[in-house]
């Protein structure tokens, strides 16, 4: 199944190496999914475990803690590393 | 026809059964003919009632601290009619503050920025009072201040004090809003005790400190200007708060996201055994 995925918030330019759109086996859950991500990115661009993770709009934990859920064809899956700016 | 819409009274109409409690309760202090001059055109249709006005001349916002995008917020607050704005800051303007720092000039550099910063205010609007902390607040502090405000605008570059100025804000009961920003990147978190997820849940272990982060001034900005609308949107009662949402807006790739914030009932700051963290 295809999930679109989406790097924002700090250090977006680490993550533009990788594919917009994720090929992930039938009922991938989430967190096999953070896993694939993790794996795909390179040493120097690692989302931090404090990323926020969100599904369809809603906030589902962190990457380091993120909350069991099942992804659907179609989903769109957010990760928004923190920003602290001031 | 802005006249009609002046004399428009929010109060005379039963608020919508979930709404939340006023941020502030009307007393007898009225808006000057200069005021309602000075503000007729936020007063009317699709902005802020007469009622929502008089609010922001109530309301007391701190505002911490007011660089690239507490600057804006704070300019916006003040150009608004909040009563009364009170900056945190401590240093000295530097160039490199002078990319995204509104409200300094380039008079200014090498003198402490927060003085400064609140006489570009007094000169942007006589009925606002301006007051000015030369440093960032401590825990105590922070408390303090919340007890003295209306709501609190964070806008610090760590999670550290972000986290503290959440604490101050639910354990005063007001409402937080976060403004960050990355490169071209602004977020926007509204929170409000009893009523959304707090800076705690989205964020449950700090978050890495980057001191010299990249930014571009028009993100900080419009971040701060939207920081300013949220908390005119709580204080007035006018629109619909981002209550209990994070706002993303992604300059760099044109995106825009509005995401929902869960709230951990296992937080340390909201949650029903709230320590204060």
């Amino acid at each position: 199944m295809n999930v679109r995925l989406v790097f924002t918030g700090r250090s977006y330019d680490r993550a533009q190496a990788m594919p917009e759109v994720l090929d992930l086996p039938p009922g991938c859950s989430l967190r096999e999914a953070l896993a694939q991500i993790d794996s795909a990115l390179g040493d120097d661009a690692k989302l931090p475990g404090t990323a926020l993770v969100c599904v369809g709009g809603k906030h589902l934990g962190t990457v380091a803690s993120p909350a069991e859920h099942q992804l659907s064809e179609g989903d769109e899956l957010v990760l928004v590393a923190p920003v602290a700016g001031g | 026809m802005i006249d009609d819409y002046r004399r428009e009274d929010s109060s005379k109409r039963p608020p919508p059964a979930t709404a939340p409690r006023p941020l502030v309760t009307l007393t007898r202090m009225q808006l000057s003919e200069e005021e309602l001059a000075r503000y007729q055109r936020q007063i009317g249709p699709g902005v802020l009632t007469r009622d929502g006005q008089l609010r922001l001349k109530q309301a007391t916002v701190l505002v911490t601290r007011v660089g690239g995008m507490g600057g804006p917020a704070a300019q916006m607050l003040t150009m608004a009619g909040v009563g009364r704005v009170i900056l945190a800051h401590g240093g000295e303007l530097i160039s490199p503050d002078l990319n995204r720092q509104v409200l300094g000039r380039e008079a200014g550099l090498g003198r402490p920025r927060v003085e400064q910063f609140a006489e570009t205010l007094r000169s942007l609007n006589r009925f606002v009072e301006v007051e000015a902390i030369g440093h960032e607040p401590d825990d105590r502090q922070a408390l303090e201040l919340a007890r003295r405000c209306t709501l609190i605008v964070a806008c610090p570059p760590t999670f550290e004090e972000r986290l503290r100025l959440n604490r101050a804000a639910f354990g005063s009961g007001i409402p937080l809003v976060d403004a960050a920003q990355w490169g071209m990147t602004g977020t926007l978190i509204v929170c409000r005790p009893g009523h959304s997820a707090c800076l705690r849940c989205a964020y449950p272990e700090d978050p890495p400190f980057e001191e010299l982060f990249p930014v571009v001034g028009a993100i900080s900005s419009a971040t701060g200007s939207l920081a300013a609308l949220e908390a005119i949107k709580l204080i007035s009662g006018a629109g619909q708060p981002l209550l209990g949402k994070m706002l993303v807006f992604d300059g760099f790739h044109g995106r825009v996201d509005i995401l929902q914030l869960q709230r951990n009932p296992e937080c340390s700051v909201c949650g029903p055994a709230a320590n204060s963290d």
